[in-house]
């Protein structure tokens, strides 16, 4: 008997010693130091996670990098977080929308009063921020929503890239006349194809006017004559009128990144951060990106693109109870945020969110038609404040499949909005 | 003597029953409750809020389609591979050299990843793939409302037939030679001795053939998310792929509610069904 015993009290001390090692994120004995664990989304690019080096060099902390992919990120972090568990520092969406689904208050700390706010102009006012309390630590150049066109595509047709719908509408037929296929729809990865309608609304959405409407419950979606069934309408309309690729139903996002950079296609609706993939498309050679590939703002009737703060580069402190830990979190969002941060702008070759950092040399003639559209007129995205949008490229499918009309998939997705809106403790629900 | 025949076999099924018990009975009981809950990642209090969950999955036209489409895929499923893979059976029961390639053939799907099946498949089956340059033809397989749900089911048959086929050929193997061998003495050819021999001796195999593909195929999701997911339009959107949507958007509770309807589903038809065929078992 006494073996066993003494076999048990050794698993059980291995056990309880492997446990303890297990919860190990907190310091080295007297060094001050500590892991930080952080939740970082696959797509970072090489020159963030060069800062996540220079911050571990410069302070001694570890950072223990959880990679979570770029496709079905929300998911695979809103199922991670679901669990209880918590990183130290985690990149996720600024939108509003994004935010309360990590219901903020409860889980995460208020950087309220730090100084990288006042820094960034009204950019807290829109995003980052839930109740007048700022969570998020915003360091990338927002996603810039609009169209990318071939210019050879419209070079060869003596074309012009449209800027608004009814110029879409009409371009279309002169493209499959000139046997190109006008817009490129990745419907096989579901979320491309809400671009579209969301571009659509940058008309009626000018100082977020249509989407605090809706989120705050004076409007619905379904209302007879919305802009949203407007938008779903034009979508419908274009596809019967046959702009768009015959595979819609299957196509990848990537098949939309080839089929622009060689011409197949004449417009794909995409955003900024898509760069690298279209870089990726063509070989990596940025100069055949740059000679064939410009972007231009779209929306029901004006030329103007559609932003939303995108998840890269945007951190949240988790609160997690550990003192040290999270002291030493805090002085990461301070460093990302610090002198290092115009380093990032030049090695990244991005644009910056503080107004006292210079733009970078040596941007992609893309990136500074972004840049362009961008200053000439900016709409944020109208969904980014609603909770519970999250299935509008699920009803885009069906719209698609024609399975459901404009109508419908609205009255739906209100439905799917009301539900998480009274989650979430909205006021006017 | 039952009692006594219960009690002996106790032991060597307690492990299985223990498994069972803190695998699947255990957390199922415990998170039952969620499906009846509030329980969403917008706010940390969870409340009873009854069949608020299902009310909300009817309004919202996602609960009827995503059972049609789970029950339809599961016959489908269940159909498919019970007939390849009983004909592959029949063709490969001989133990040889080149049946035992063919075996192992035929097996070697079963080994890889259903993700990484459903990729392959999709690269494939793409309009511009590999099928239809071979056969000469444009069609979206997957991208079809009319043929993406039984090109899905045939994927899912060729990922698992090997398996089942395996299990055909061992209870085919346990059939006496000597009763075929009657048959034939009493002239009965051989579709007669397939239909009255063989087919009915085979029914334990047929019992957990049928009941493994129709629970398999009731909790499908992988094969699914690979191909089509869910698309288009909600053509495939089974159950699983609606709960995983739901927890994506922080609708736990009616994830769980979806998650509580597959396992609703697979009782009300794995049950009566096992129930059915192991009756057979024995009158057959």
């Amino acid at each position: 008997m006494r073996a066993p015993s003494r076999l048990l009290g050794a698993a059980i001390g291995a056990v309880l010693a492997l446990s303890l090692s297990g919860c190990g994120s907190s310091a080295p004995e007297g060094t001050g130091q500590v892991k930080l664990t952080l939740w970082h989304n696959s797509a970072d690019p090489a020159p963030l996670l060069e800062m996540y080096k220079k911050f571990e060099k410069q302070s001694g902390h570890k950072i223990e990098l959880v990679s979570i992919p770029s496709d079905g990120f929300e998911d695979t972090t809103q199922t991670k977080w679901a669990t209880g568990d918590r990183p130290d520092i985690l990149e996720y969406h600024a939108t509003a929308s994004g935010l309360l689904a990590l219901n903020p208050a409860e889980n995460l700390r208020d950087l309220t009063g730090e100084a990288y706010i006042a820094r960034s102009g009204d950019l807290y006012q829109s995003a980052g921020s839930v109740n007048g309390k700022v969570y998020a630590a915003i360091t990338g150049f927002p996603q810039v929503f609009g169209l990318y066109y071939n210019k050879k595509v419209f070079t060869a047709a003596g074309l012009t890239p449209p800027t608004n719908f009814a110029e879409l509408a009409a371009t279309c037929p002169k493209l499959k006349a000139a046997g190109v296929t006008p817009v490129f729809e990745s419907g096989g990865s579901i979320w491309p194809v809400q671009i579209l309608p969301i571009l659509y609304l940058a008309g009626a959405n000018q100082s977020n006017a249509y989407g605090k409407a809706i989120a705050g419950h004076s409007s619905t979606l379904a209302d007879a004559g919305s802009p949203f069934v407007a938008g779903l309408t034009a979508y419908a309309k274009l596809q019967a009128d046959g702009c768009f690729n015959k595979d819609i139903v299957t196509a990848k996002f990537e098949d939309s990144m080839k089929a622009l950079v060689t011409g197949k296609a004449a417009m794909v609706a995409q955003h900024s951060d898509m760069l690298p993939a279209l870089l990726a498309a063509a070989g990596d050679d940025q100069k055949t990106v740059d000679e064939s590939v410009g972007f231009v703002g779209l929306s029901s009737d004006k030329p103007l693109v559609t932003y939303a703060p995108g998840p890269i580069g945007t951190f949240y402190l988790p609160k997690t109870g550990d003192a040290a830990r999270e002291k030493a979190a805090l002085d990461f969002v301070r460093f990302m945020t610090g002198p290092a941060y115009a380093e990032y702008i030049t090695a990244s070759k991005t644009f910056p969110v503080f107004k006292d950092v210079p733009d970078p040399q040596g941007v992609s003639s893309v990136l500074q038609d972004v840049k362009k559209a961008y200053d000439t007129g900016a709409v944020i995205a109208f969904n980014s404040d609603i909770p519970g949008m999250g299935g509008l490229a699920q009803l885009m499918s069906e719209l698609i499949a024609g399975q459901k009309d404009p109508q419908k998939a609205a009255t739906q997705l209100q439905g799917q909005v009301e539900q998480a809106a009274k989650a979430a403790g909205l006021p006017g629900w | 003597m039952v009692m006594r025949n219960r009690a002996a076999w106790l032991p060597w099924a307690l492990p299985a029953i223990v498994l069972v018990m803190v695998f699947f009975v255990a957390p199922f009981l415990l998170n039952v409750r969620f499906a009846f809950s509030s329980w969403t990642s917008f706010r940390a209090e969870i409340t009873w809020n009854g069949l608020e969950n299902v009310r909300t999955l009817i309004d919202q036209d996602l609960l009827a389609n995503a059972v049609t489409v789970t029950v339809l895929y599961a016959i489908l499923c269940m159909a498919i591979q019970n007939t390849v893979s009983l004909s592959l059976a029949l063709a490969l029961q001989r133990t040889s050299g080149i049946n035992t390639v063919f075996r192992s053939a035929f097996f070697l799907p079963t080994l890889i990843s259903p993700l990484a099946a459903g990729y392959i498949w999709r690269g494939l089956l793409a309009p511009e793939g590999a099928v239809n340059s071979f056969l000469g033809i444009e069609w979206a397989w997957l991208g079809e409302p009319s043929t993406a749900l039984v090109v899905v089911a045939f994927i899912d048959a060729w990922k698992w037939s090997g398996l089942i086929t395996l299990v055909y050929i061992a209870g085919l193997n346990s059939i006496p030679k000597s009763l075929l061998e009657s048959a034939t003495v009493d002239g009965a050819g051989p579709w007669t001795r397939f239909r009255r021999v063989v087919f009915p001796l085979l029914a334990p195999a047929l019992t957990f053939n049928v009941a493994v593909t129709l629970v398999g195929a009731l909790s499908a999701y992988d094969v699914i998310a690979a191909t089509t997911g869910g698309g288009p339009g909600d053509h495939t959107r089974a159950l699983n792929v609606v709960m995983r949507q739901q927890w994506g958007q922080g609708f736990f509770g009616s994830a769980s509610a979806l998650g509580f309807t597959v396992t609703l589903l697979v009782i009300a038809t794995a049950v009566p069904l096992v129930w059915w065929l192991r009756r057979r078992e024995v009158t057959g």
